[in-house]
């Protein structure tokens, strides 16, 4: 780690991701709407903000859990996955204006404009159909509850193994022997390989997770809430594993949880989530520092500290989309207000948000 | 009132709790001798992992443990009551109305099959009936032992002075409950025409039409006698803001609804600021006065009826009541001198040797007589010493009796099962089964808990004694009055189908569930965790519960939304002067919370103090851990302080100290013994050696250290 986060290359790039789901025939359920962010090779990214904001949604969406609605995931330079909504909405607008259309030329411009995003649909298409699995592979992730994840009628060794096996990997010394170095390198022993998960305890559990996750040697792992199921004395534990990893494999972490002082612990970077946007990103200590946008001060005051003096006189600001912000002169934009300090603001908030920048600096 | 040296009122007695579970296993110590007081109107948090016993011991408390669940001893002091003695049917008046709990987990706690509304109003409605039957039979009961006393001052209740009091109270609730309902929508109406204006100003209404249906609700149901007593008015405001709605929605212009939100603001805003009427002065206004109720508003009222709160009756009869209450409380006193006479005669007597059986019960009967007739019936608080004083020495006697009998056949059992191997052996044939080892019960142990039960009641009757000589009867008079009127409000208190849906309507809005009207019918599936759990929190808190236990309310929550249930709880804390029992791993959480801290670890309190007892002196090796392995908005880079290994299993637990082989400062002693609780200060107590005077001297871990002194407590 030796040279610095801004300098290094971009692992996975995610560009105007959209997953939306229905609900009934009309209604339409923006889990993730727009989001766009960098991971860079071996930071930790968090994702941070309130349980039905689409965290968890982006996480999935990236490993290819959903098709995406629209947008573009590129891992190491591959696109992994696209949507085509934003495609077919382009056509659409195209072909109403079409039908009203007077002007020659600006009728050829509109078929343009079909044609191309018909061939992007395409495209979209078939790199979802033939996306290298190999590459995907490298993606894994750690799931929020070691109970349920963890098939309970399978060893510990066939848990761990499974990844290889689906490989197409059948040395079953080969296996066994990765297995093991696994184990150990999670901090359990070789005689767990032949429990089941319930003979383990919570922590224990998670340990198994993240080991499941490592063997298949990913350059970016997922890690969905991996601490907030467990007690307080075994968190730290599997913290401190986490970052033992990370420094031996060099690995990229997407950290996603709710407890900020735990994401600030472990994060170099924070984007914070509301309702399906990203509303601020920034690197942690500036995040901390100058958090900017109202939703993300509201966060940051709502923290607990383990400090009786500091909690009597903590207060509280609450965040309120209707009366914070005045969005009747344009749709909010995701803006970059100071470097490597990315906001969600139209033209006056981003003038306001600079100049606050501009002062405290 | 009871102990009024120790300025607070216990709320809830634990003493010596032990609980196990069965399990196929074997025998799972769950809960190993912990006791805690709970005062009125604090917090008091239990930390601990899971496992250590939090969970089990809460249950216990609300009777709802598991079927395996094995009480080994203990006692649970609440109300005059213990609770652990308590029959099924006693527990009833007792779980969800007085003692509530929020449940840890949302999904397993709702009906899947019952929309949201009717589980937040199926309780209020169930109990308000029994509720009104129970607070009648206890106001009547107060009004018999009132009248058999003042019999003996004066001649009896003469002038039907009681009937005329229930008459005043009954006008007095009359009015007082549509008022409220209808004070409480203009406030929630006020405060949505407030919303509604905000988001018209910004262009920012999605649905005219269903946004002014709801705030119409509000304003319709805040037509009132006392609140806005315009109805005509109201309704053409409601009518003309429905037309415009409908109009804008069209025309997406919202001009015409903004005047019409705004003429209902401004009616909902004067009738909010009007005096509010003194219901007890009206109803004796109207029951002493023979008056009716003509067009008077709140403050013209409030003036003709004010001098009808301190006239010739209600002298009469709060004298009457002084009178009732000094004459109780000398025979109580009295009472009570006696009893301490006599507990403290047996006391000597039953240390120096037990009696026969039959006299000892006879002996345990006598004193339990002589004890309760030291109780004072008008004490509105009862002392669970007294009331729980007979159940207590009975069956400690059975205990120590039954004992006698049972060491005996025991001994019986070893010997004749011995004496078989014996012989068996001495035949050369070596037998299959060894002998159970003798197992006697110490009857020293249990001749002390008797004699420990006794000098209690003393010490306990001592303190009384000089909290009872020392009575300002006018002080008294009027609590009791004002307790009385309590009563007899609440019997009452009728809660009809629309009064339990708008107080749930408005308890869901305190927990932060945004379009409650339209949420109330929806069914819990159609919630996300975050929201059931407010709704558990929701059902929790419309019960106006005395004390209220919280298991990890808010572990599944983020933290804008657990900042704002814990706001919640901590003001209707202190609204209604409520004690919490606050359950979490949470550090953060209890910093915020919490008066005074419970530290548990393997079944066991380790550590024991005030929040900044515990923040900021910890002293057991347990919370130093807890309080490194978090990191704090600081602690950036620096490796965390992880407890190394698991909880260990208490199926078989460890001889010494549970933590020993987790913790890095053990010394020999802690594998061997279990360390007893080492007082630090007055208020704040460890269980580990460490404290023990012969100890090596060992300091906190530096990073526990450092951030204390960061946190700037160090006083």
């Amino acid at each position: 780690m030796e040279n610095k986060v801004e300098d290094r290359e971009v692992l996975l790039r995610v560009e105007n991701l959209c997953q939306y789901f229905k609900l009934g025939k009309f209604a339409v359920n923006k889990a993730v709407d727009n989001v766009s962010f960098d991971i860079k090779k071996g930071e930790v990214f968090g994702l941070v903000g309130e349980s039905g904001c689409g965290k968890t949604t982006t996480g999935r969406a990236i490993i290819k859990l959903y098709d995406i609605t629209s947008g573009n995931v590129y891992f190491k330079g591959q696109r992994i996955s696209a949507g085509t909504r934003s495609y077919k909405d382009a056509i659409a607008a195209a072909r109403k204006e079409l039908r009203n259309c007077k002007d020659d030329g600006r009728k050829a411009e509109l078929e343009q404009i079909i044609s191309d995003n018909k061939a992007k649909i395409k495209d979209a298409k078939a790199c979802n159909k033939n996306v290298d699995r190999k590459l995907v592979n490298q993606i894994q992730m750690i799931f929020q509850d070691p109970i349920a994840s963890l098939d309970p009628r399978m060893t510990v060794r066939d848990i761990i193994a499974e990844g290889l096996v689906i490989k197409g990997i059948k040395d079953k010394n080969y296996i066994d022997q990765k297995v093991f170095e696994m184990l150990e390198t999670v901090g359990l022993v070789r005689e767990h390989a032949s429990r089941y998960p319930h003979e383990f305890s919570g922590g224990q559990r998670q340990r198994i997770g993240v080991a499941r996750a490592v063997i298949m040697e990913p350059s970016l792992i997922i890690a969905d809430e991996p601490i907030s199921a467990l007690d307080v004395s075994i968190r730290a534990q599997i913290m401190n594993l986490l970052n033992d990893l990370r420094e031996k494999m060099g690995l990229t972490i997407l950290f996603i949880a709710h407890d900020l002082s735990v994401v600030k612990y472990f994060s170099d970077r924070i984007g914070v989530m509301y309702y399906g946007h990203m509303v601020e990103l920034a690197s942690s200590e500036e995040l901390f520092r100058h958090p900017l946008h109202p939703y993300t001060r509201s966060l940051l005051s709502a923290i607990p500290q383990p400090d009786p003096n500091y909690e009597r006189n903590r207060k509280r600001i609450v965040y309120n989309p209707v009366a914070d912000h005045d969005y009747r002169n344009g749709e909010p934009t995701f803006r970059e207000v100071c470097p490597d300090h990315f906001v969600l603001c139209d033209d006056a908030e981003f003038e306001k948000y600079s100049k606050i920048v501009s002062e405290e600096a | 009132m009871s102990t009024e040296m120790d300025t607070r009122e216990k709320k809830l007695q634990v003493k010596d709790l032990t609980i196990s579970f069965r399990t196929i296993n074997g025998k799972l110590q769950a809960v190993r001798n912990i006791s805690f007081d709970l005062y009125k109107g604090e917090t008091l948090a239990i930390v601990g992992e899971s496992g250590s016993g939090k969970s089990a011991t809460s249950k216990t408390i609300l009777g709802i443990s598991a079927g395996n669940t094995i009480i080994e001893s203990g006692e649970i002091l609440y109300d005059g009551k213990d609770l652990l003695k308590i029959s099924e049917d006693d527990y009833h008046e007792i779980r969800g109305d007085k003692i509530s709990m929020i449940f840890q987990d949302p999904l397993s706690s709702l009906n899947p099959v019952m929309r949201i509304g009717n589980q937040i109003t199926e309780a209020m409605l169930l109990k308000n009936k029994a509720n009104r039957r129970e607070s009648r039979k206890k106001l009547n009961a107060i009004f018999r032992k009132l009248d058999s006393v003042m019999k003996e001052t004066k001649g009896g209740d003469d002038d039907k002075r009681f009937d005329t009091f229930k008459k005043i109270i009954g006008q007095q609730s009359k009015y007082e409950a549509p008022y409220s309902q209808a004070r409480s929508n203009a406030e929630g109406g006020l405060k949505a025409a407030e919303d509604m204006l905000l988001s018209i100003s910004k262009d920012a209404v999605a649905n005219p039409v269903a946004e002014t249906r709801e705030l119409a609700e509000y304003f319709r149901a805040s037509v009132d006698r006392f609140v806005v007593r315009d109805e005509a008015e109201m309704k053409s405001i409601i009518s003309a803001m429905e037309k415009a709605a409908h109009e804008s929605a069209k025309s997406k212009k919202f001009d015409s609804l903004k005047a019409q939100v705004e003429k209902g603001r401004d009616l909902l805003r004067k009738a909010l600021e009007n005096e509010s009427p003194d219901f007890f002065a009206l109803g004796c206004y109207l029951v002493l006065g023979n008056n009716t109720l003509g067009d008077e508003n709140s403050a013209e009222l409030n003036a003709k009826a004010q001098p009808f709160v301190n006239n010739q009756f209600m002298m009469g009869f709060k004298s009457d009541i002084k009178g009732a209450l000094i004459a109780s409380a000398k025979k109580s006193v009295e009472g009570m001198e006696n009893a301490i006479k006599a507990l403290r005669e047996a006391s000597s007597k039953l240390s120096s040797a037990m009696p026969e059986r039959a006299e000892a019960t006879k002996l345990a009967k006598e004193l339990s007589d002589k004890v309760e007739a030291g109780i004072d019936p008008f004490e509105t608080v009862k002392d669970s010493f007294s009331y729980t004083f007979r159940v207590s020495l009975t069956s400690a006697m059975t205990v120590y009796y039954d004992d006698i009998v049972r060491n005996v056949a025991e001994q019986k059992r070893f010997d004749r099962q011995s004496a078989r191997y014996a012989r068996l052996e001495a035949k050369g044939k070596a037998p299959e089964e060894a002998v159970a080892p003798l197992s006697l019960s110490d009857l020293s142990l249990v001749q002390a808990n008797i004699i420990k039960i006794l000098d209690n009641m003393v010490s306990q009757y001592e303190q009384q004694l000089t909290v009872a000589r020392a009575y300002d009867f006018d002080k008294r008079t009027e609590a009791f009055v004002s307790w009385m009127r309590e009563t007899a409000m609440a019997s009452f208190r009728v809660i009809t189908k629309s009064l339990a849906k708008d107080r749930a309507i408005r308890v869901m809005e305190q927990v932060g569930i945004t379009e409650a009207r339209k949420r109330y019918r929806q069914y819990p599936f159609e919630f996300s965790g975050g929201m059931r759990q407010r709704i558990v929190i929701a059902i929790a808190l419309t019960a106006n519960p005395d004390i209220l236990i919280c298991d990890e309310p808010t572990t599944a929550l983020d933290v804008t939304i657990q900042a704002q249930i814990l706001e919640l709880i901590n003001k209707l804390k202190k609204e209604r002067d409520l004690s919490v029992i606050f359950i979490t791993h949470d550090l953060g959480v209890v910093a915020n919370m919490a008066d005074r801290i419970a530290v548990m670890y393997a079944g066991k309190i380790v550590e024991y103090g005030t929040s900044e007892d515990v923040f900021y002196h910890p002293a057991h090796p347990y919370t130093w851990a807890l309080l490194a392995s978090i990191p704090d908005l600081n602690s950036k880079g620096n490796k965390l302080e992880s407890i190394p290994g698991t909880p260990p299993n208490m199926i078989y637990p460890p001889k010494g100290d549970a933590f020993a082989a987790r913790n890095k400062y053990a010394m020999e002693i802690d594998f061997e013994e279990q360390p007893p609780m080492f007082r630090i200060s007055d208020t704040h107590y460890a269980a580990t050696w460490l404290l023990h005077p012969n100890a090596p001297k060992v300091e906190m871990p530096e990073i526990v250290k450092e951030r204390i002194e960061r946190m700037g407590g160090q006083n």
